[in-house]
């Protein structure tokens, strides 16, 4: 089978499913704590971090040859931060009212281990392309949890989705409440551990 | 060339290049991102006093024209008399009011509270009653989204309306965020001073009730005017 696919497919179903960021190399857990109380900001830090991962593992890629071993993280941290801040400035300028929206999350994409983790092990030792296609599956499996956490989060904690109440008032009349312990950062944490365990219980299967 | 000095020469050049990519950014931006940022903080404005939708789009342009034509800006001294323009201290405040008619419908103040990770930038519009709260909008701020960043959404903000920062026997009382819902936490003759907390936002909530507290605190002169002195014959259908 791996004969057949190319490394860029590779690179990024690998980041999708086998070798997820979270589920896998528990990585950028501490923001899929913090995002993933509603669906909608998980689906805009999942779309940010998506182009940030693909965006620094280019040019992190690009530039393999010419970084001195002994410095590489610093290196990494400088030209990821300089992407991100100069993301945020453009859009600041241009698209205000998308970059109100997107400026709290720059801090937190910034000090995301998934991009630093993925300039690390694999952009440096893997041409540009590949990179390319390896931040994007990285950054789509890392939404994938991060939204699948907000999907459960959201509904059973405040009753809607998107904003949207789904939970029928007449529910609520009959003596349901919402889970107020979903909002709380430690519901995320058995959430993400029950999604692990089903995601490598299938892995096994699949063998 | 060796090891280290590579690595020298390398971070270097690419500091240089990181910086000048940086400043290039934020000083070519600069003018476009002041003009949205005032634009944000004037349409902030008009809509604590509802005169622009929460969801209306708006160009620079059209909030402009509404902001000149409503609202009035200007400085008073700590016993809330009127400095005139030009001559204020550091130490005055700045107040807006919203003119309809030649008569005062609202004054709105300025916000800065400390918040969780940093501050929080908005506007309190009272009417001119000196104590009915007629809006409540924040431009800037940098709690979590999901949590403390649902003071920017607008149940949060509605919560506000109709609200009071005097007591039932008239005196001031300032307006409090409670631990959960008013109707659940809050006893009955204090409601009018509290609004709905946000779940999983305790100390967003502590911080913002405390900045509103000190700054309602240091307009309390103005409001005292305004109690005493209606402007306006206040409208039907509101205080409630």
């Amino acid at each position: 089978m791996a004969s057949k696919t190319t490394p860029a497919r590779q690179a990024f179903n690998q980041g999708l499913w086998s070798n997820n960021p979270i589920a896998v190399q528990v990585l950028g857990i501490c923001s899929a704590l913090a995002v993933t109380v509603q669906l909608r900001t998980a689906i805009v830090m999942a779309l940010a971090l998506t182009a940030v991962l693909a965006g620094s593992n280019l040019v992190i890629s690009a530039l393999r040859r010419l970084i001195p071993h002994n410095i590489r993280i610093i290196v990494e941290l400088c030209v990821i931060s300089t992407l991100v801040i100069i993301a945020d400035e453009l859009l600041r300028a241009f698209l205000y009212d998308i970059s109100k929206q997107l400026s709290v999350f720059v801090g937190l994409i910034i000090t995301n281990c998934i991009v630093m983790g993925r300039a690390e092990t694999y952009a440096l030792g893997n041409p540009p392309w590949p990179s390319f296609m390896d931040g994007l599956g990285n950054g789509l499996g890392y939404g994938m949890i991060l939204v699948a956490v907000a999907f459960f989060r959201e509904l059973m904690g405040a009753g809607n989705l998107l904003g949207f109440q789904v939970v029928p008032e007449a529910i609520y009349g009959a003596g349901y409440e919402d889970m107020g312990f979903m909002l709380l950062a430690p519901a995320a944490f058995i959430i993400i551990g029950l999604l692990v365990w089903v995601q490598r219980e299938l892995m096994e299967r699949r063998k | 060339m060796s090891g280290p000095i590579r690595s020298l020469v390398f971070t270097l050049v690419l500091c240089v290049t990181c910086s000048l990519l940086l400043t290039a950014a934020a000083t070519g931006l600069k003018s476009r991102q002041q003009a949205n940022m005032r634009a944000d903080r004037q349409k902030n404005l008009l809509q604590s006093v509802g005169l622009v939708a929460p969801e209306e789009k708006l160009s620079a342009a059209e909030v402009q024209r509404r902001y000149d034509a409503n609202i009035q800006h200007m400085w008073l001294d700590s016993a809330g008399r009127i400095v005139p323009e030009g001559d204020h201290q550091p130490t005055d405040l700045p107040l807006y009011l919203y003119v309809k008619d030649d008569c005062v419908e609202a004054y709105i103040v300025p916000i800065d509270a400390r918040g969780l990770w940093g501050e929080i930038n908005g506007y309190l519009a009272l009417e001119s009653d000196g104590s009915t709260v007629a809006g409540f909008t924040v431009y800037r701020h940098q709690e979590t989204p999901g949590l403390g960043g649902e003071i920017e959404e607008r149940w949060f903000q509605e919560n506000f309306v109709g609200k009071r920062i005097t007591n039932r026997n008239g005196e001031f009382a300032a307006i409090q965020i409670a631990r959960g819902k008013v109707s659940e936490v809050v006893a009955p003759e204090r409601r009018a001073n509290y609004v709905d907390g946000i779940s999983g936002a305790t100390l967003t909530g502590k911080y913002l009730s405390s900045g509103l507290e000190t700054i309602l605190t240091r307009y309390e002169p103005v409001a005292v005017k305004f109690r005493d002195n209606p402007t306006c014959p206040s409208p039907a259908g509101t205080g409630g």
